[in-house]
């Protein structure tokens, strides 16, 4: 994964970055100053118990909220502070989101919630067509393509969600408690997809309560109370 | 890929689509109708070419000591004067209004060939030359010059020149008689004039002709003071930026002779009234079948359109109800990738295609109770409705509107949405703000609603009022009909009079001037008893024969009735005219004498009492009725109920008999009252129709936000009902808010209401008093149909299931 000749890029990089919720009577830190770095290619898991601010970072980082203070780089680009049509911009070209509830869109079928980011990227339609193909044909649910989302098993909907994740070829893949709603087989068939995809180069940035999913990256994050207190690099035994 | 969406999204929130598309298609259908009648009438005379330059003299007057008084009438010598020396004129006519029979006589002798009246809704005139150019006659032969500038010519449409000579092209020539006795000559035949303008002549007559009939044809007797309502001056601006020096030069006419001697008062303006106002102006009557106010144009209008917003505010209060259910799909398209921008674009589109939705069924439902809009308007029901491109262009600009106004708000709303709480799991909740604006469109809703029940409520009480109320004559079963006043006529008038009363089932017949209420009004100045000097105001006049006061039951107070005699004599006055003498008791006036137009001396026989000779708007004006028989042409037959059909066919025999050159056109006296009040009926019938949609419209969108509020509180009202609560009680507690609005909104209708309607109300003299219980009514009405729509919901939410409801949660 690391290439000898060109030293690795950072794509995300965070300093002093926090989130503060504000309402009348209470002020809730969400994140606070968190530093994180992550470089291209990465498989990067985000642990921590619930409400400690995992979810919040993903945001952050995935350019949905934005920070209340400090820094964030996107390839070695402030993005913290951009305004939202422009966040929306970077968001459309460079990310993919996997969640936990899927989100996909009801009234749209598996194709067309597979093709709906690449409308938003103007991507040509012939090449629209060949790409949700290849992918529901990888992700062995071509035969699905009509139906609606409440039609298929939970396995099937994550499946279209990361396809529709990553349709759009995106350099990181920010991924939300993606087997959180599913049963360990089809979230095992989830996480060898997204590893996978990491396999070819994309990037991953994944939250997950679950020890065996972190495990498929290769560092795991550990957060709480809106603060990083570890990181450890996955060993693998062969 | 966006209409496949929007379809499928319709169809999974099939209630609130239906109540979407029903509300805005009556909205739409209701603008279409009220745009039809609106553009018909502000059409009016402007197919004129030189429409912003031709004007009518009229009149404003002091003379009889009642205030300011409007009038279209010009004495003879200043239509004289005014057709000559107003340089601004470039061209102008003198008219004057006229009805007369027109018969094909028979050149064997005996009775006409064929023998045409012009109905009530038809004006003919005596004009000038000039008349046919200003108004742009378009001639199929003869032209205007040629054909009235000599005395004793005629013109006359192509229906009336068919009707009279079986082909038009035959006419020229030709000969008719007016009331079978004048010859005239056809010299022109013209196209009939559109509906949509205030002439609708069948023929007019040269104004030379009346030139030596002046008596006959009351044309008055050439002095400043005398008057009538039927001569009048048309005249055409030789460019519209010379009205302000033509009115000034028109202002001058009668300044030396319209003053009153003794004081040196001025008593009478003329003015010019410009044609575009001909239509629209009700303080003159026109030649042509009505007036209508642009006010009451503006009425309907607002009534349209309140209607449209009725519709619409259901729409942006199902769509903010329900933005919290498409939370997840905005969050989503934001996440990935759509600007605000896009998805208002989104959903305004799918605004946008409901309401083209809407406009199609709209289309379709205003066409096909188009036919409904004559009981509220003088719409032709052969006016092109759907193939006029206005309609098309009207209805895409409310498209837009509507569009924009259903879905601006709603949409940037939706768009608003931020992601990261668009996705949270309890988004549905968090995000279903709008509550105050819901209700406050809803109080609007029933404000509107209301308005108009309690509008047709007072409306249907006035009409009533007057239907029933007493008018001091009797109404019912009085057969009536016109007959010449020429010299044949006036010889046959004892003939016609016995014949009648020869009929079984008449119980009386009367020959007069007018029944006792009608639209006409004569009014002179007169001298009463050895008072040195004229009364400072005028009397009305009617005249009659001696059974006048048994066939309509005319009640005196003191003396006789009218004795039979052929000139005047003898005359009647009402109790306004006594108390106006400063007379208390009626004995006092009889066999004092009444001095009228100077020669006549009248003496009192009976005082009446009070009734009603004009509609109820008008307040009981001092009255003398005398008996002259060259001013006799309308008859009142008193029948019996037994055999109506029998009795009217024999009445219209007698007078066939009587007077075979004359034709006959019968009708009960309670009809031609109920004509008085048309308009009033158009306004309340207006009221009802529309009131009855903005309750629909309301109650659509009260369901729409009840079934909302039902499937929002399931989970609440599962735990409600495991814990004892009863199916009463929890119907209670979904209606009640609800049911509040509806009573907040009544608070505000009813004032509001109160007030307008009390200002409708002041235009009758005699009108019903605004009750407290109308408001009571309408406010139980509203809450009833509200209460009935909502507790459909609350009732089905009451009995489901709550194990069922819990689950699902």
């Amino acid at each position: 994964m690391t290439n000898d000749q060109c030293p690795i890029k950072t794509m995300i990089k965070t300093v002093n970055l926090s989130k503060v919720y504000r309402t009348d009577e209470v002020e809730t830190t969400a994140l606070n100053n968190v530093d994180i770095d992550i470089k291209q290619g990465e498989f990067v898991s985000v642990m921590g118990p619930s409400g400690c601010g995992k979810s919040t970072l993903l945001n952050v980082l995935g350019m949905i909220d934005s920070p209340s203070s400090g820094d964030y780089f996107f390839n070695e680009q402030e993005v913290g502070k951009l305004a939202e049509r422009k966040r929306s911009d970077v968001r459309k070209h460079n990310l993919g989101f996997v969640f936990q509830s899927f989100n996909l869109i009801d009234e749209l079928t598996v194709y067309e919630n597979v093709e709906l980011p690449m409308l938003y990227t103007k991507v040509p339609a012939n090449e629209r067509k060949k790409r949700v193909e290849e992918l529901l044909e990888g992700m062995n649910i071509m035969h699905r393509k009509n139906h609606f989302p409440q039609q298929l098993s939970g396995g099937q909907q994550q499946r279209v969600a990361v396809a529709r994740a990553v349709v759009n070829k995106p350099k990181l893949i920010l991924a939300d408690e993606p087997t959180g709603n599913l049963d360990s087989s089809n979230g095992d068939e989830v996480m060898k997809i997204l590893a996978d995809l990491n396999a070819t180069g994309t990037t991953i940035l994944m939250v997950t309560h679950s020890q065996y999913c972190a495990e498929f990256g290769n560092r795991i994050i550990r957060m709480l109370d809106g603060q990083v207190v570890a990181e450890n690099v996955v060993k693998r035994y062969l | 890929m966006q209409i496949k969406f929007i379809l499928r999204s319709m169809s999974k929130n099939k209630v609130f689509t239906g109540i979407n598309i029903l509300g805005l298609t009556v909205g739409i259908a209701a603008v279409l109708l009220i745009y039809r009648v609106v553009s018909y009438e502000l059409s009016f005379n402007k197919n004129f070419q030189h429409y912003d330059r031709i004007v009518r003299v009229v009149a404003t007057s002091n003379d009889d000591g009642t205030g300011q008084n409007y009038s279209v009438c010009v004495p003879v010598p200043a239509g004289e004067m005014l057709t000559t020396d107003i340089p601004q004129f470039e061209k102008k006519s003198r008219v004057k209004e006229t009805w007369n029979t027109l018969t094909v006589a028979n050149p064997n002798g005996g009775a006409p060939l064929k023998k045409f009246n012009i109905s009530d809704d038809h004006t003919a005139f005596f004009a000038e030359s000039d008349f046919c150019e200003m108004f742009d006659l378009k001639w199929l032969s003869g032209d205007a010059t040629a054909s009235l500038s000599e005395p004793n010519t005629i013109v006359l449409t192509r229906n009336w020149a068919t009707k009279c000579f079986g082909n038009w092209e035959d006419a020229i020539g030709k000969t008719l008689l007016i009331d079978n006795i004048y010859p005239v000559t056809v010299k022109g035949v013209f196209e009939e004039l559109p509906s949509n303008c205030d002439f609708n002549f069948p023929f007019l007559i040269s104004y030379a002709t009346l030139k030596g009939k002046e008596n006959y044809f009351y044309v008055g007797d050439g002095d400043w003071d005398s008057c009538s309502s039927n001569n009048q001056v048309y005249a055409q601006l030789s460019d519209p930026n010379q009205k302000a020096a033509a009115e000034a030069a028109v202002a001058k006419v009668g300044e030396k002779e319209y003053v009153n001697k003794k004081t040196g008062q001025r008593l009478r303006w003329h003015h010019l009234q410009p044609l575009s106002e001909l239509h629209f102006d009700e303080r003159y009557n026109n030649s042509g079948t009505h007036v209508i106010p642009k006010s009451r144009l503006q009425l309907l209008s607002a009534i349209g359109l309140l209607i449209l917003i009725l519709a619409c505010f259901n729409f942006i209060n199902l769509a903010t109800a329900q933005a919290s259910l498409r939370a997840k799909e905005v969050g989503v398209r934001k996440t990935l990738g759509s600007g605000r921008g896009q998805l208002v674009r989104q959903f305004m589109s799918e605004t946008g295609f409901v309401v083209a939705i809407a406009m199609l069924l709209g289309v379709g439902l205003a066409n096909l109770t188009a036919p409904l809009l004559s009981y509220v308007s003088d719409v032709p029901k052969s006016l092109p409705f759907l193939s006029n491109p206005m309609v098309w262009a009207f209805l895409g600009v409310t498209g837009i509107v509507v569009t924009v106004l259903a879905g601006l708000y709603p949409s940037l709303t939706l768009a608003g949405f931020q992601p990261v709480k668009a996705l949270r799991s309890n988004a549905e909740k968090s995000l279903t703000g709008g509550a105050g604006l819901r209700k406050s469109l809803v109080v609007m809703q029933f404000v509107i609603a209301q308005c108009l029940i309690i509008g047709a409520i007072v409306t249907i009480l006035q009409l009533d009022y007057i239907r029933t109320s007493d008018l001091g004559f009797k109404k019912d079963l009085v057969y009536t009909f016109g007959f010449g006043s020429d010299s044949l006529s006036i010889g046959r008038q004892a003939v016609l009079r016995h014949a009648l009363q020869q009929i079984p089932n008449v119980q009386s017949a009367s020959l007069s001037s007018d029944q006792p209420s009608s639209t006409n009004t004569w009014s002179s100045n007169f001298r009463f008893a050895n008072r040195p000097e004229d009364e400072p105001y005028s009397t009305t006049l009617k005249f009659a024969d001696e059974n006048y006061e048994a066939t309509y039951g005319i009640k005196m107070l003191a003396g006789r009735w009218l004795a039979a005699a052929d000139t005047m004599r003898e005359a009647i006055i009402n109790h306004t005219m006594l108390t106006k003498l400063g007379l208390h008791d009626p004995n006092e006036a009889i066999g004092q004498i009444f001095h009228l137009w100077g020669s006549r001396d009248l003496r009192i026989v009976g005082v009446s009492d009070d009734f009603h000779t004009h509609s109820l708007r008008h307040e009981h004006m001092p009255l003398v009725i005398t008996n002259d028989k060259q001013f006799l042409w309308e008859a009142g037959v008193k029948i019996r109920p037994d055999n109506l059909a029998a009795t009217t066919a024999a009445i219209k025999a007698a007078f066939d008999e009587v007077m075979p050159e004359q034709v006959f056109e019968g009708k009960f006296l309670d009809e031609k009252i109920a004509a008085f009040y048309e308009d009033d009926r158009r306004l309340s019938a207006t009221c009802k129709g529309f009131g009855l949609l903005a309750v629909l419209i309301s109650c659509l969108g009260l369901f729409g936000l009840a079934t909302h509020s039902a499937q929002q509180r399931v989970k609440e009202i599962g735990v409600r009902k495991v814990l004892g609560a009863t199916t009463s009680g929890i119907v209670a507690l979904l209606s009640k808010d609800f049911l509040l609005l509806v009573v907040l909104s009544l608070l505000i209708a009813a004032p509001l209401t109160y007030w307008l309607m009390g200002k409708w109300l002041q235009n009758f003299e005699f009108h019903v008093k605004m009750q407290w219980w109308v408001f009571v009514l309408t406010g139980v009405l509203a809450l009833t149909v509200a209460f009935l729509t909502v507790s459909f919901q609350s009732i089905k939410a009451a009995l489901a299931n709550p194990v069922k409801s819990l689950r699902s949660e």
